[in-house]
């Protein structure tokens, strides 16, 4: 067969001196499954000769070629091997190991063996798949990493899950809309909240806020009945006019210090839920804003809320200081709020005229959609601008280009509304370090994954939700964040935590001089320097780890290590690759 | 498994046993599973790349590319590019800077300073030492970054090789300098150095050049 002409290697991504194969491990007995997968594997290899391949390997004194190692059949081959041959290492080469570790770990573990004695090889997706077109290279292939997979195995130790108990109580920090309807969620399911709003007062943005699109009900209303249960639930306990000091720990164990005009209060908790909103972009600098007659959205809201509104020729522009250079985000609320505002205008004075200079109009979902269809009935005029030629605004006109009549309008105003966006929370950085959890590059919050996990950060126990991860109406926010509080309430529930032992470990104690470089690499927190009877160490936070490995690449004395990703296993799955 | 979890010996192990190229592909950044690891493994890469190819590998045999899941023809462009560039140059030793049993040798002393303490905490201190700074505050480019790396490579890499020639036999200072192709000058400072940490020692003196053999095990050699 040929193979590889001129004989090229090319290592694929996965560090002692003795060459591979050349050690027969005493007492190492592996068995090796071939899955058919049907016809997914066997369609395109040629699996029985894989097979045969297979038991020419060290240590390997099983090989079965089964039609669906997943099926009841295929499982009872392995439990019976385990049993009737002694093996002690079983590897599957068959499918994703995302799909189907688990349930073949747990089929070892039934048969008596250590479920972390297993190794698992893609020989479907990597190979029969890939190299549908290539079935000799795809087939030599799938033997290369068997021979790796076995080679691990050779190396693998047995490990025990993790457990760890979890501190039933929970943390919401920011009293907004967002926070206060967590802190409610949690709180109604039996958990004790602890509530940390930075200002005197309940309720966020919305404080300011006259009517809410697009259900047209009052802001204030809609915050009274949420801080008046918040205030009075006996599992929400409340702190105004503080901020986080310190956060130290992990899911399960964190121990919070709070400020609170200088007096400080610790407690611990077992979740995190960020809800800290965000803030109204100031436009200073832009189209002559001086908060008087050139105003936000924001101040149009207070002028309402006070009833000092009294306006009778209004020129919005939309997007000042979004959408630009500096911050290349959709807001999302803004548009919203010009609708609102334009309805709330013309339905107190028909007479008032209305326009609204906009470069796209973000008024997504059936309701919004008709907000804006009604305004445009009562006659809000919409006029779409360029943002290479963008409005000017002068004493008692704005003039701007009219892209379709192909000419320049003046509209005669006596006050210009500009919509400014939501930008992020000036504690972020602050709070993004403290829970070591990430920003975005606009220094919102930022979720582990968009689609998959949208309301958990990456690292376990804190949770996101509202403004603090991206400009939010107050339904996506509500949403979020009874999300955030079912997602919160998982972990809270179930009491202990049971987590994969691939982890970091300190192999070698001795070696650790507690220099801290892997602590200050952690993603995730999980590593700590304790002091012991040796003297300053690492220590591992398991619960928190994930086993990404960054510490054991770094570590300068080789004291840390990755179960079941050691250098030893992965320097021999590399030799072995080569020598084939 | 992590691009973060790629130690840099990994990479030179591939080479010794063999490999005629390794390639290193992770997710993009900011798209990472474990969130930096795809940072780390990039910069642990980049030492290797530097100290492999310091010794005489070609860089062409080395990379650390990026790529999602959903970019199938992407990680095929980025393979067979990769593939195509090694298959030009042929098997390890040629197209390198050495033939490859000499390559081999360096190869190995490569594998050893990459295991070593100076390179390694260099190299775990980058990220901090570009985003937070040093103790006293001073920010650094990843230029300054790698530039005190290929220094610290350049004095590990003749530091070795000087410990592994004097642990053979005693060798003259100006025959060291013929044998590392380094102008005399220089492998005497290395010499000196190493006289005061008392790993070697005075021999004699042929001619005019002063001749030097290892004291004590040389794997002691930090
Ligand atoms: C002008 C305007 C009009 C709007 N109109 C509408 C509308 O009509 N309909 C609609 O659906 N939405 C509207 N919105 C959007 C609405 O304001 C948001 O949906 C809502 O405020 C989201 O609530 P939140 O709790 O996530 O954030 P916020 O309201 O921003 O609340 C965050 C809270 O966290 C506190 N906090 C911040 N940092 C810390 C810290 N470090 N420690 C402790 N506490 C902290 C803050 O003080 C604040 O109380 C409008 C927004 C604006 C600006
Ligand atoms: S919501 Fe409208 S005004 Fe706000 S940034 Fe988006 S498009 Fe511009």
């Amino acid at each position: 067969m040929k193979r590889r002409s001129p004989r090229l290697r090319i290592a694929a991504s996965p560090c002692h001196s003795f060459k591979w194969g050349m050690k027969l491990a005493k007492d190492i007995r592996i068995g090796v499954f071939v899955c058919d997968c049907g016809s997914n594997i066997a369609g395109y290899l040629d699996c029985p000769s894989i097979a045969e391949y297979a038991e020419t390997l060290p240590n390997v004194v099983f090989v079965k070629e089964n039609l669906y190692t997943c099926s009841e059949a295929g499982i009872n081959e392995i439990k019976d091997a385990i049993k009737d041959e002694n093996l002690n290492r079983v590897v599957v080469a068959s499918c994703s190991p995302r799909t189907h570790e688990p349930l073949f770990r747990e089929s070892c573990a039934e048969a008596g063996l250590n479920p972390y004695l297993f190794e698992m090889v893609n020989i479907r997706d990597q190979c029969s798949w890939v190299h549908m077109q290539e079935r000799e290279e795809g087939n030599e292939k799938a033997k290369d990493l068997i021979r790796m997979g076995v080679a691990k195995a050779t190396l693998l130790q047995p490990q025990e899950p993790i457990q760890s108990e979890m501190d039933p109580k929970s943390l919401v920090i920011g009293g907004g809309i967002s926070g206060m309807t967590s802190a409610l969620a949690l709180a109604n399911r039996g958990y004790q909240v602890y509530l940390i709003e930075k200002t005197k007062d309940l309720g966020g943005l919305l404080r300011n806020l006259s009517k809410l699109a697009p259900s047209n009900i009052d802001a204030k209303e809609l915050i009274a009945k949420q801080v008046e249960a918040v205030k009075n639930h006996k599992n929400i306990q409340l702190f105004t006019s503080s901020t986080i000091k310190e956060i130290q720990g992990y899911i399960g164990h964190y121990d919070v210090t709070v400020s609170t005009n200088g007096t400080e209060e610790k407690f611990g908790v077992g979740v995190i839920i960020i809800a800290t909103g965000a803030r109204v972009f100031k436009p200073e600098g832009f189209f002559n804003y001086d908060g008087k007659r050139v105003i936000t959205q924001f101040e149009l809201e207070a002028l309402f809320k006070s009833k000092k509104f009294k306006s009778k020729n209004v020129v919005m522009i939309q997007c000042v200081g979004a959408r630009d250079e500096e911050r290349k985000y959709c807001s999302r609320i803004c548009c919203l709020t010009a609708i609102k505002n334009g309805i709330a205008i013309k339905e107190q004075n028909p007479e008032a005229k209305v326009h609204i200079l906009y470069r796209d109009i973000q008024a997504y979902g059936t309701e919004n959609e008709a907000l804006y269809q009604r305004s445009k009935q009562l006659g809000v005029r919409y006029i779409k601008y360029d943002q290479e030629k963008p409005p000017e605004v002068l004493d008692n006109t704005v003039k701007v280009y009219h892209h379709l009549l192909g000419r320049e309008l003046e509209l005669e105003q006596d006050l210009v509304v500009l919509s400014t966006p939501l930008i992020a929370g000036e504690d972020n950085e602050e709070l993004s370090k403290l829970l070591r959890v990430t920003l975005d590059e606009n220094k919102f919050f930022l979720e582990s994954h968009v689609k998959l996990k949208p309301l958990d950060f990456a690292t376990d126990g804190v949770y996101l939700c509202g403004n603090a991860h991206y400009p939010a109406t107050i339904r996506e926010a509500i949403s979020q964040a009874l999300g955030a509080a079912s997602r919160a309430s998982i972990p809270l529930a179930k009491g202990t935590m049971t987590v994969e032992p691939i982890v970091s470990v300190l192999a070698d104690e001795e070696a650790c001089r507690g220099c801290g470089l892997c602590v200050a690499l952690c993603p995730y927190g999980a590593l700590e320097i304790a002091q012991t009877e040796k003297g300053r160490k690492v220590r591992v936070i398991p619960v928190a780890c994930k086993g990404c490995g960054i510490c054991a690449a770094t570590c300068y004395v080789h004291a840390l290590s990755i179960n079941s990703y050691t250098d030893q296993q992965v320097e021999e799955q590399i030799r072995a690759f080569l020598s084939g | 498994m992590c691009t973060g979890r790629v130690d840099p010996t990994m990479i030179a192990e591939a080479f010794i046993n063999d490999a005629d190229g390794v390639m290193v592909v992770g997710c993009h950044f900011g798209d990472c599973h474990y969130i930096t690891g795809n940072v780390q493994g990039q910069i642990k890469v980049g030492l290797a790349e530097r100290v492999l190819t310091y010794v005489g590998l070609s860089p062409k045999r080395v990379s650390f590319d990026q790529c999602s899941s959903a970019e199938g023809e992407r990680f095929v462009k980025l393979v067979t590019d990769f593939n195509q560039g090694v298959r030009e140059l042929g098997p390890l030793g040629n197209g390198d800077g050495l033939p490859a049993p000499e390559l081999k040798e360096k190869l190995s002393i490569a594998k050893t300073i990459l295991a070593k303490e100076k390179l390694r905490w260099v190299v775990g201190k980058f990220t901090v030492f570009v985003t937070e700074g040093n103790k006293y505050g001073e920010v650094f480019t990843d230029h300054e970054m790698w530039r005190t790396l290929d220094t610290i490579v350049m004095d590990e890499v003749a530091t070795h090789q000087i410990m592994r020639e004097l642990g053979q036999e005693a060798v003259a200072v100006k025959d060291l300098a013929a044998r590392l192709k380094l102008p005399a000058p220089d492998v005497l400072r290395y010499v000196l150095a190493l006289q005061r940490r008392e790993l070697v020692d005075l021999d004699g003196v042929e001619g005019n050049s002063p001749r030097y053999k290892a004291v004590g095990p040389t794997a002691q050699v930090a």
